[in-house]
């Protein structure tokens, strides 16, 4: 895919930089703005969005007292929260305790270094095009549980003790579901990379009425859609399976003994997480950036895309009971793996007889 | 242009970012330490007992279990990635399917013995099992 100009490449070549430090300038600037598109999303979606939909589904109306819709809000919110007392408990775990925030929110805006985010005119916002793309992302995003566990042990709390250990026992269900039906996709591509998985959803199904309907994999295989979408919601800790956190059970699981910046840091990379779940999905079942129009809006497309996913999840947080984490062990388990697995050797026979 | 100077970038983003809102933070919070505010949170109760005790996890035969499945998804990837690829130079579709029906086989027979002894289930402990619940009252 070497025809692609990378989004590092045409920042250094813009500012007329070459060697190697046209790379680390261009790597850098590009980086520090996808960073802050991502962060740009969280604060529209955790002061704002989230309650605004809660709200819709409850039948409520929400933040609408400062400013047009009550956006400023998301402002007021950010200085309020940063502003606050941290209060740090008897015996935590110190560097772990501090790090445990940094940890979360790092890992998820790491993962976002693959995606191909598609083009917004000249520039295509992609970071980096490695040929394990898929592979990367999913080990970027596993660090997360990490995070959690870290938090969960150092906090010196019990409830914060439970919830790492749930996070354990989730990441043991969902993982290997999530990464086989994933590779259900690697075998219609041939290929790990991001940017050879979108361009292998591009072609024609069927056309319905003048309309072409686009080879996106969810439209290919739409059984393999829906165990994805679920191991995914798993994967980024939302309802049905918002275990690690379950606050009418554990108070607020791992997060219990956080305030202040850090407790700001857990939720900020929550939907960091959140989004980048959602990215994963565009990529691998929707397509990517592609959709109807000219290529240069792709990035508009892929926005869309993953607040739908974004949407989607705050649904399911309005419509769906937890499961407890006994039942999320027997579902990843004797369900999902199952089915992924099944999957998994019935698209490679469906492949080898068409191909 | 290398694909890993890019991604150290955004590793190096990434940090900076928590950090630089840590920072912000701590130049902007008051701090009034007050008995009492820093105790360990337990529902408004005085803490008893330790966190760190022994504890019994109970699932660390999924646990076992998953490091095996882990290691054969790692080593399924190169397949998937040389499958389709391999079909369309002519390999006989047979040829490319029994090595990994085989591998995935053993491990699903495994699974199943796992499955019909237990190993996948939530271990109930004979303390939590002997213990009546509400629903054993009502019935």
């Amino acid at each position: 895919m070497g025809t692609v100009q990378l989004f590092p490449e045409f920042i250094s070549q813009t500012l007329g930089l070459s060697g190697v430090l046209g790379d680390v300038v261009g790597s850098l600037v590009a980086a520090a703005v996808v960073g802050n598109i991502v962060l740009a999303f969280t604060g529209v979606a955790g002061p704002w969005a989230k309650r605004k939909i809660t709200a819709a589904f409850t039948d409520r109306i929400a933040v609408n007292r400062i400013g047009p819709f009550g956006l400023l809000i998301i402002p007021a919110a950010a200085v309020q929260l940063l502003a606050k007392e941290l209060i740090v408990p008897e015996g935590v775990d110190r560097p772990t305790w501090d790090l445990a925030p940094i940890v979360l929110p790092a890992s998820a805006l790491l993962g976002f270094s693959v995606i191909p985010m598609g083009r917004l005119g000249p520039v295509n916002l992609q970071i980096a095009d490695p040929e394990v793309g898929l592979a990367l992302v999913f080990a970027f995003a596993s660090i997360a549980s990490v995070s959690l566990v870290m938090a969960g042990y150092a906090s010196n709390n019990k409830y914060s003790m439970l919830g790492g250990l749930r996070a354990v026992a989730q990441n043991l269900a969902y993982e290997i579901p999530l990464i086989v039906t994933a590779m259900s996709v690697v075998i219609f591509a041939g290929t790990l990379q991001m940017s050879g998985i979108v361009a292998a959803q591009t072609d024609v199904l069927f056309s319905v009425g003048g309309f072409d309907v686009p080879t996106w994999y969810a439209f290919v295989n739409p059984f393999a859609f829906v165990l994805f979408l679920t191991a995914n919601m798993a994967e980024i800790g939302r309802n049905p399976f918002d275990i690690p956190e379950a606050p009418t059970e554990i108070v607020a699981g791992y997060q219990t003994e956080y305030s202040s910046a850090y407790f700001v840091l857990f939720y900020l990379g929550e939907f960091v997480h959140v989004f980048l779940g959602g990215a994963i999905l565009a990529v691998t079942f929707l397509g990517g950036a592609s959709g109807p129009g000219p290529e240069s809006i792709g990035f508009l497309w892929f926005v869309v895309k993953i607040w739908g996913f974004f949407l989607f999840t705050q649904w399911a947080r309005s419509a769906l009971p937890r499961v407890r984490i006994d039942q999320l062990i027997e579902i990843g388990w004797k369900g999902m793996l199952v089915l992924s697995f099944a999957n998994l050797v019935l698209t490679a026979v469906i492949v080898g007889v068409i191909a | 242009m290398s694909d890993w100077i890019a991604i150290g970038a955004l590793a190096a983003v990434g940090l900076l970012i928590p950090i630089g809102m840590m920072t912000v933070s701590a130049l902007l919070r008051p701090s009034v330490p007050e008995t009492g505010k820093s105790t360990t949170y337990e529902s408004g109760e005085t803490p008893t007992g330790g966190t760190r005790i022994r504890f019994n996890i109970q699932y660390y035969m999924v646990a076992l279990l998953f490091v095996v499945f882990d290691i054969e998804t790692v080593l399924l990837f190169p397949w998937a990635v040389i499958y389709r690829p391999a079909i369309e130079a002519g390999v006989p579709m047979t040829d490319l399917l029994w090595p990994m029906l085989t591998f995935v086989g053993i491990l699903a027979i495994g699974l199943g013995w796992a499955w019909r002894t237990g190993a996948v289930e939530w271990a109930r402990s004979s303390r939590a099992a002997s213990r009546k619940t509400e629903r054993d009252i009502n019935t």
